[in-house]
């Protein structure tokens, strides 16, 4: 079976590595953008499984992007994981019409939450 | 020059709309997620020696930024009770300071920061810890919310030579237009980053209030300048 393609788009470099790192162990390819736009780079080369997303990022934030994927057919229905600091703020019932289909709050996750997060929407 | 692709402004309205201790728990929630999710990954025992190393650095630096952001929020409310003295320094001497102290930072980003200066040797006459600790917060500023560029800390003279600006320089996304329009309007929100709770801008402004400095930012296509104007010293040079 082939292995299931995960896209990160986190500004935070560190933090970044922590889940590519964590995903990699768990036998997910791993693509990695730094920002939106980087990530909009990214999903045109090859439209990931699944999208691990940070909200605010330099540049254009997450709704940004979320809005690109709902305007095209090949992207549409990949699921957006969100992963962010500000999970408490954000609208959980009208986030999901945008594809977003779970929500991590990083100051309360454990690093492999993100795994399991995965593993759930595919 | 790049002239009329640059839009300077004072940073007058820079004012969280948000009690600064909402937006100092908004700031200090970025560090202190990440140095939880360090610790974890430490303790989750799969960690080789060099990569054990590795994390340990990252969360002193970490936990650094956390902590000086911290010192900043206290100093600022305590500023109407206290007595800046205000001191003849030599402002270059002090950036290459700052670009030391923000060196390994930047460096286990895998970023650089330099010192570039176009001034002859003049004194300014501020602060040395408020102008510090402005410096410091527009350089975590760029690191932070910047692209991938270097950083560089410019000094320059001004109004012939009455006014030196310390500046920040970074090669990130260009301010939003929205924003740009914004930014000259003394009430208007006026944050650092689109994406930051603006409380670094709002403590860095109380500070150069305290010496009576002033800061501002440029915007350019490609990234933008955070800057202080203070005044120059009448003294000789002796530092």
């Amino acid at each position: 079976m082939a292995r299931k393609r995960v896209l990160i788009i986190e500004d935070d470099q560190w933090f970044l590595s922590l889940i590519k790192k964590t995903l990699e162990r768990k036998k997910f390819v791993v693509a990695t953008a730094n920002n939106t736009i980087e990530g909009m780079a990214a999903i045109n080369k090859k439209v990931p499984d699944v999208i691990i997303l940070d909200f605010f990022m330099p540049g254009p934030n997450a709704l940004v992007l979320l809005h690109e994927l709902q305007s095209y057919g090949d992207t549409a229905k990949v699921p957006v994981v969100l992963c962010t600091n500000n999970a408490s703020d954000i609208p959980k019932d009208s986030i999901h019409s945008y594809g977003v289909v779970s929500i991590l709050d990083k100051t309360t996750m454990h690093p492999d939450d993100v795994a399991a997060a995965v593993r759930k929407v595919l | 020059m790049e002239g009329s692709r640059q839009q300077t402004n004072r940073l007058e309205g820079a004012v969280p709309t948000a009690p600064s201790f909402v937006a100092a728990a908004h700031e200090l929630k970025s560090p202190l997620a990440l140095v939880r999710q360090l610790a974890l990954h430490l303790e989750s025992g799969e960690v080789n020696g060099d990569e054990l190393q590795e994390i340990a650095h990252r969360i002193t630096l970490t936990s650094e930024r956390a902590l000086r952001l911290t010192t900043d929020v206290t100093k600022s409310s305590r500023l109407e009770d206290s007595l800046f003295s205000l001191e003849p320094l030599n402002p270059i001497v002090l950036c290459q300071e700052v670009v030391d102290e923000m060196k390994p930072l930047y460096a286990a980003h895998g970023r650089t920061i330099v010192l570039t200066s176009r001034t002859r040797s003049l004194l300014a006459l501020a602060n040395r810890d408020l102008l510090r600790r402005i410096l410091l917060n527009f350089a975590d500023n760029a690191l932070h919310y910047s692209g991938e560029g270097p950083v560089t800390i410019t000094a320059s003279l001004r109004d012939g030579g009455s006014c030196i600006r310390l500046g920040v320089r970074d090669y990130g996304p260009a301010l939003p237009s929205t924003m740009r329009k914004n930014v000259g309007q003394k009430s208007a929100n006026v944050h650092s980053r689109p994406e930051s709770s603006g409380l670094g801008v709002y403590i860095a402004r109380q500070f150069a209030d305290a010496m009576h400095a002033t800061i501002g930012t440029t915007s350019h296509r490609d990234g933008a300048t955070f800057y202080v104007d203070i005044g120059t010293s009448s003294q000789l040079r002796l530092l």
